[in-house]
């Protein structure tokens, strides 16, 4: 019974670890808009963690400079499994407007495995909100293979 | 003999211990979020994400950090448990009372501070620098608030006592059921002011919770905290949660007796709930937080003050 409810509480209480890696700053704006009362991701369980210890959901955003490679790879070690990973925007997916640049090395999924993807130069919250959603019920088949 | 063990074992796992304790401080946190979300003109969590949060927490993995020291890592959150079980079986819940003694206010109040002294443990213990500056402002807040609610006890252990004063929470529901609730006493007005100014700082919500301050320090002592032990501390918060407003109803609005045992007892959860929602829901919706040293500031001046009044008067015989 114990096994179910935890793997049932997977996906309903997703705590977010945001992760800057030299993003523009308009995909962060959009994830902090979620959590107002207009969009209010929090009645899904969504909080914002200040520490990758507690985070759940850990949310990429930005080219993923040089300066910040180690350091993104460093934090997503300290995260306790399961976790998921969602890349924000367009520019962990390729680089967007910065590709080609030499201090920047996108694409994320080089260094870690992306659970779900959310498009947009920035992306609406609509969008990042199901994002976030989709990756709960990852998270929760993550928590039932490990079990196994 | 075997009957007096087994009531025993069920008031400390069952019925004011363990699980109702648990069970009502963990909804007391999910109905705490969706008011302040209501609020908020937003829709909430529902109410009982607290246990999502639990039971989530419990399928994570544990780290221990390299630099910790583990056995005062792992236990510290425990410790703050135990006491926070211990201190409801010595609330009396209007004419339902499991363990009195005859100073049972001066265990409690020593208990009380366990759990804070658990954080500063747990938290210098991880060897992380933010949980080390969280501890140091845990330090700070507790000193802050423990005085002035020293100072309130002891005014409505004086009323209660007279010259000899008392200490045993039961006599002092017992007074109030003859002499009506201690609130509508006016030299003990001062007094339950500093008891309510002083419940959200012991829990540390909004406007106090200079420790745990995510935004600041990233939650402070909890940072390098995850999984079970993060739980327990989880846990410990929703207890007190529970905890503080049911001293604050036994001391003062104490002396209700419907004649029906469970009647009482679901009053006094009631007012409990109420006094929750006034304390610490309303502050959380509508305040920002502290400075550290503001909040010492004004714990030792204006609440010490109105809890130093009341024992004044009290003393005073009025
Ligand atoms: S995807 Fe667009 S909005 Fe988002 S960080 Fe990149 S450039 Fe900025």
């Amino acid at each position: 019974m114990f096994k179910k409810m935890i793997a049932k509480s997977m996906s309903k209480s997703p705590w977010i670890y945001h992760m800057n890696t030299g993003s523009c700053n308009g995909c962060d704006i959009e994830l902090v808009a979620c959590l107002t009362p207009r969009f209010d991701a929090e009645r899904f369980g969504f909080k914002l963690a200040g520490s990758p210890r507690h985070a759940d959901i850990v949310v990429v955003s930005g080219p993923i400079t040089s300066q910040s490679k180690d350091r993104l790879i460093r934090t997503l070690e300290q995260v306790p499994k399961p976790f998921c990973v969602v890349s924000l925007g367009s520019c962990p997916k390729s680089g967007n407007v910065f590709k080609g640049s030499y201090s920047v090395e996108a694409p994320l999924d080089k260094y870690v495995n992306v659970d779900v993807s959310v498009a947009g130069c920035a992306c609406k919250p609509e969008t990042i909100i199901e994002g976030l959603y989709k990756a709960t019920l990852i998270l929760q088949k993550k928590r039932e293979a490990m079990e196994k | 003999m075997v009957q007096n063990m087994l009531m025993n074992l069920l008031h400390i796992f069952i019925f004011p211990g363990l699980l109702f304790v648990t069970v009502i401080g963990v909804l007391m946190t999910g109905i705490d979020r969706k008011l302040v979300a209501r609020m908020q003109k937003r829709v909430g969590p529902p109410i009982v994400q607290g246990f999502y949060d639990f039971f989530k927490l419990m399928g994570k993995e544990s780290i221990v950090p390299e630099a910790a020291n583990k056995p005062a890592f792992l236990a510290a959150p425990i410790i703050g448990y135990v006491s926070l079980v211990v201190m409801v079986l010595f609330i009396p819940m209007f004419s339902f009372s499991v363990y009195s003694g005859t100073a049972d206010m001066i265990v409690l109040i020593y208990l009380l501070t366990i759990p804070g002294v658990a954080l500063i443990v747990g938290g210098t213990a991880s060897g992380n620098p933010y949980a080390g500056v969280g501890a140091s402002r845990e330090m700070v807040a507790m000193i802050g608030y423990e005085l002035p609610l020293i100072l309130s006890v002891l005014a409505v252990c004086r009323k209660v006592g007279g010259s000899a004063m008392t200490f045993s929470l039961n006599e002092i529901v017992n007074w109030q059921a003859a002499n009506g609730c201690a609130l509508f006493q006016w030299a003990l007005i001062p007094a339950a002011l500093a008891f309510l100014l002083v419940i959200p700082g012991e829990v540390g919500t909004q406007p106090f919770d200079v420790a745990e301050a995510e935004t600041e320090i990233l939650e402070g002592p909890l940072i390098e905290y995850s999984g079970a032990p993060l739980a327990m501390f989880k846990l410990n918060t929703a207890l007190k949660m529970f905890i503080m407003p049911a001293m604050f109803v036994a001391l003062f609005l104490g002396g209700v007796h419907t004649g029906n045992v469970v009647l009482d007892v679901v009053l006094f959860i009631l007012l409990t709930g109420l006094v929750s929602f006034i304390t610490m829901t309303v502050p959380h919706a509508i305040a920002a937080r502290f400075k550290v040293e503001r909040l010492f500031k004004f714990y030792w001046t204006l609440v010490a003050a109105l809890g130093l009044v009341s024992l004044v008067l009290v003393w005073f015989g009025l």
